[in-house]
């Protein structure tokens, strides 16, 4: 029998299910086991709750979850406000067009690289406080202040802020093309309404389901990041996720059994903050029906307009700010403390860095490449998937639609803590004795890159020009010489950009290197966040750039070639 | 005896859209489908194609040279369309657009010479490296039809081909595109709207739906 083409499209998006719900599953199984006392490698095959004892009792574990609690959670609430009220005032002025133009090279700078440079800024003796002292302060020493590091989590809360600021604005631009603002807000200008209110009122609830997933992505991201935490964190006692990866990397095995406790209790914090969030959505929702009909045109917005963007603002300006003073720390030589600019320059640290770094840079390459080309593949043969059971007209089976499934799925290594699902797996792989490969550390990149990838690629995908493939199919009747010739290369530009994306994710990704990697492999983001401390400045900035620098080639990649391939196609400009 | 059309009916959630079709085109003819808009004319046109709407069900039987249609996909019927835009690929230059509908097996002096004679008989001679967007809609509808008549297509269905051009160019590109359809000598089902579209002494069907 001839199998249709949907019929064998069909191996991508159940590859991809099966991928994700067995990780997922292992992932949590692999940490449930050793939480409970089995890890076979070290000789513990009773089961227990012995474990659960020793992860409670250990010293400072209450201010670890408390840390934890409050810089998560005051970062989640804190993005999510400020996005929502930046939406309200500033949609489409000038500042949202510019932010439109530089949000794909903003969201490209990993974690470790914009916290090191955060760090730069805001420490005592870092580039904000130079920029008043001695005039202002008449400070001519760095002062004793506790500005990084702080024992609360501060610090590493605000970071996360202005990190998943633009993230969230990213996926608010992509949802509000779905609804039709312009009528909207014209209907309730002409009923009385200022616009802040028609936002509130109006479009912020109908905009809200839109961000539901991204959103509680970020509350699962913010309580159980681990690479900015080590580097603006508290440091004893460490947040809950960084905790987990020192009682991992042990020496002795036996903590490896704390550690799954840790993440499994982690997963929990999480899912409860989710689930709260989404009580009080609803319960806000209810709340609200009544201020939304309560025909009040008046603002209270307006007097805060000014701050709300100046909040806006300066998320921008810090995460661009960050990156000049780490550039300037490469080239320094000498820099002295209440000075702006360094008073010696020099390259030295560059050639130092780049020499030193090579080997990690390699292996990012090649790991980040390959994870974004199979990811490519994966998302490519779904979305071909979808056309190809969307329309299948001769042959009437029920044409399955594993796509809206796949949605679901492609969100889950991003709603379970990052350090819970990975700890499971390498404890398994341990127990299996399959750890230390390549190939499965690039398959745990895969996991957190392919999300991305199909998010981006899926909404220019399904809008391709059905009639252009239909018309190359009657001029040529081969589906593979109508893939590869027309609809791949009239979708270049889009697939080189979920290409970009797919890398910079994996160049990004630090929990899977450490942990899947079992230590045997580092990349340039394992080697940023273990220089970060203690090492010399200057060293650290070099390594952050490379980190960061890593990315935006690819994006730059992704711009140049489709202009200079279609250099003479004016068609092809979008 | 070539395209065939025999008690053709569509029906939609189990109404027909039109009274049955019954035609016979021969080769080098062309029958002109009219009717408003919304009486079913494209949906007619995408059952001979094969791209017919899965909510659609088709009843009765299309042949070509005597080879049922029904069974077969799209890609398989060797049926030309020349849809109202001119879809040209964007991507590849106008010398690339008409030899991707060359058959294979063509080497590539043969295949330049074809392009090269094919541009000529258009008046477009020299075009091979042209950009497509950089053509007026006129030429860029003449090498859309140069392209569909290169896959030597059996049949040919125009769907409002004009639709797009005003009506001094129209007046234009009609004659080229009949003369064009008559000397590949195939069977050719145009749809429109407009009177003007119909090819003198072609064969017209006006599309209308059953009352009751």
């Amino acid at each position: 029998m001839r199998l249709s083409r949907q019929e064998i499209s069909r191996i991508f998006p159940v590859f991809v299910i099966s991928l994700f719900c067995i990780t997922v599953i292992a992932g949590l199984l692999g940490t449930l086991l050793p939480s409970m006392n089995y890890l076979p490698v070290i000789g513990n095959t009773r089961f227990s709750l012995s474990v659960w004892f020793d992860f409670f009792s250990y010293p400072g574990i209450q201010t670890s979850i408390l840390v934890t609690l409050f810089s998560g959670l005051t970062a989640s609430f804190g993005v999510v406000i400020l996005a929502l009220l930046f939406i309200t005032v500033s949609y489409g002025n000038a500042l949202w067009k510019f932010f439109e133009k530089i949000l794909s090279s903003v969201l490209s700078i990993p974690h470790a690289a914009f916290a090191i440079g955060f760090g730069f800024l805001i420490a005592p003796s870092g580039w904000l406080i130079r920029m008043v002292s001695p005039g202002l302060t008449g400070f001519t020493y760095p002062p004793d202040w506790i500005l990084l590091n702080d024992p609360a989590g501060i610090s590493l809360a605000i970071a996360l802020v202005i990190k998943e600021f633009p993230f969230l604005i990213m996926v608010t631009m992509g949802a509000l093309g779905q609804l039709d603002i312009e009528k909207t807000l014209l209907t309730g200008r002409a009923l009385g309404y200022k616009k802040e209110q028609i936002w509130l009122k109006i479009l912020i609830p109908r905009l809200y389901p839109h961000l539901r997933l991204s959103i509680f992505a970020i509350i699962a991201y913010s309580l159980s990041v681990v690479d900015m935490a080590i580097i603006l964190g508290p440091s004893s006692p460490p947040p809950l996720a960084v905790l987990i990866l020192k009682w991992f990397n042990d020496p002795d095995m036996s903590f490896k059994l704390i550690a799954a406790a840790g993440s499994l209790f982690l997963f929990f914090i999480v899912l409860l903050s989710i689930l709260s969030v989404y009580f009080i959505e609803r319960s806000v929702g209810g709340f609200s029906r009544r201020w939304i009909l309560n025909g009040s045109r008046h603002s209270f917005l307006g007097s805060f307009k000014r701050v709300i963007f100046f909040m806006g603002s300066c998320t921008i300006v810090f995460t661009l700010v960050s990156s000049v003073i780490l550039v300037i720390w490469s080239l320094t030589w000498q820099w002295r403390f209440p000075d702006f600019l360094p008073d010696a320059w020099t390259l030295k640290f560059w050639t130092k860095g780049l020499v030193s770094s090579l080997d990690p840079v390699i292996t990012t390459l090649f790991t980040g490449m390959a994870a974004a080309f199979i990811g490519l593949i994966l998302t490519i043969g779904c979305l071909e998937h979808d056309v190809n059971s969307q329309k299948n007209q001769i042959r009437k089976n029920k044409a399955s639609n594993y796509n809206k499934t796949l949605y679901y799925f492609l969100y889950l290594p991003l709603l379970v803590p990052q350090i819970t699902f990975m700890t499971g797996i390498q404890l398994l792989l341990v127990i299996m004795k399959m750890d230390g490969y390549w190939i499965t550390l690039m398959g745990s990149h895969l996991l957190f890159v392919l999300p991305y990838m199909f998010i981006v690629l899926s909404t220019t995908y399904q809008a391709f020009d059905r009639r252009l493939t239909d018309q190359a199919m009657l001029l040529k009747g081969s589906y593979t010489m109508v893939l590869f010739r027309i609809k791949l290369p009239m979708l270049l530009r889009p697939i080189l950009f979920s290409f970009a994306i797919g890398f910079s994710v994996s160049v990004a990704q630090y929990i899977p290197t450490i942990l899947v990697g079992a230590g045997k492999f580092s990349t340039i983001t394992t080697e940023v966040v273990s220089i970060a401390s203690g090492s010399d400045r200057r060293i650290i900035a070099v390594y952050a750039l490379i980190q960061q620098f890593l990315p935006m080639m690819m994006y730059a990649l992704a711009i140049i070639i489709p202009k200079s391939l279609y250099y003479n196609r004016k068609g092809m400009e979008v | 005896m070539s395209l065939e059309l025999e008690k053709v009916s569509i029906l939609k959630l189990g109404s027909t859209i039109f009274d049955p079709v019954n035609l016979v085109i021969k080769p080098g003819e062309i029958t002109t489908v009219m009717g408003p808009s919304g009486c079913g004319k494209s949906t007619l046109l995408s059952a001979v194609s094969g791209s017919l709407d899965r909510a659609f069900t088709l009843n009765g039987s299309i042949r070509l040279y005597g080879r049922e249609l029904l069974n077969q996909p799209m890609e398989e019927r060797n049926i030309g369309i020349l849809f109202q835009d001119d879809l040209l690929f964007p991507h590849m230059d106008i010398g690339s657009n008409l030899a991707f509908a060359i058959k294979e097996k063509t080497s590539r002096a043969q295949r330049n010479r074809i392009i090269n004679k094919a541009l000529k008989t258009a008046g477009l001679k020299g075009f091979e490296k042209r950009d497509p967007s950089s053509l007026s809609g006129g030429q860029k509808a003449r090498i859309s039809l140069l392209r569909s008549l290169l896959a030597e297509p059996a049949a040919l269905l125009l769907d409002e081909p004009f639709s797009t051009l005003d009506q001094i160019l129209k007046a234009k590109i009609r004659p080229f595109v009949f003369s064009q359809i008559r000397r590949m000598n195939i069977p050719a089902l145009l749809v429109t709207h407009d009177p003007l579209d119909c090819p003198e002494g072609g064969m017209i069907l006006n599309l209308k739906k059953e009352e009751g």
